[in-house]
């Protein structure tokens, strides 16, 4: 299972993102191999769209839960009619402390 | 009897109950209520950025129905900015999309389709629906 995280950074001791489709970077950890990987989230400059242009990257890494601060409208549209958990933590977490709760 | 007024829908409802003016020495006037739906309206087209169209079509009403909402809003909000009162949010005729709670993980999240009802974290079944 592939989880996407919005991260401020590309590293594994920032906070998670409070914006979905804002955040510079998503990290997306696979929880069976334990691996995580970075990629720079093309659609953060956006000023319109940016949640929607980021959810359908996210979509093609085929990812099963996206884990952000907040989620914009159309974005929980797309992830609910595809079926994908979203994930919003209620204080202000790293990702490592994120993927150590996963597992 | 006027016709009952079909739910709208919202994804989330605010975190908080209003807001208060700062430095009045008293109260002045009513409070203001503003419901959910009027919330969402706002936080759609004026946060998220929204065509009026696209705000309707999420919130499952029609375009004229949306503006309505939206018209209100915005006037109960000068209302309050001018007038100094507090702001209010409750009521409204909404149907709030379905969140669960972990009290353990302190994480709100959603369920995917045909899945067992736990927490993604720690997978107790110990979990609190909707706000």
């Amino acid at each position: 299972m592939i989880i996407a995280i919005a991260a401020n950074k590309n590293n594994l001791k920032t906070l998670v993102d409070a914006h979905f489709g804002k955040c510079n970077w998503f990290c997306l950890h696979d929880t069976e191999t334990h691996q995580s990987s970075f990629i720079e989230n093309p659609a953060s400059q956006n000023q319109e769209n940016a949640g929607c242009d980021a959810a359908g990257i996210m979509l093609d890494k085929n990812i099963c839960m996206a884990i952000a601060g907040r989620f914009g409208s159309k974005v929980v549209d797309v992830f609910r009619k595809n079926n994908i958990q979203m994930v919003i933590p209620e204080t202000l977490q790293t990702i490592s402390e994120i993927i150590n709760q996963i597992k | 009897m006027g016709r009952i007024k079909k739910d709208r829908l919202i994804q989330m409802a605010p975190h908080f109950c209003g807001f208060k003016p700062q430095g009045l020495q008293c109260k002045t006037g009513e409070d203001v209520c503003i419901n959910f739906e009027e919330y969402e309206a706002i936080n759609l087209c004026d946060y998220e950025l929204l065509t009026q169209a696209e705000a309707a079509k999420l919130m499952k009403v029609s375009r004229p129905t949306f503006t309505r909402i939206y018209e209100s809003v915005r006037r109960k909000i000068a209302k309050a900015f001018v007038e100094g009162s507090c702001i209010q949010f409750e009521g409204g005729n909404v149907a709030i999309a379905e969140w669960f709670k972990c009290n353990e993980c302190k994480i709100t999240f959603t369920l995917p389709e045909n899945a067992n009802k736990h927490c993604p974290f720690c997978k107790t079944q110990v979990i609190i629906e909707n706000n």
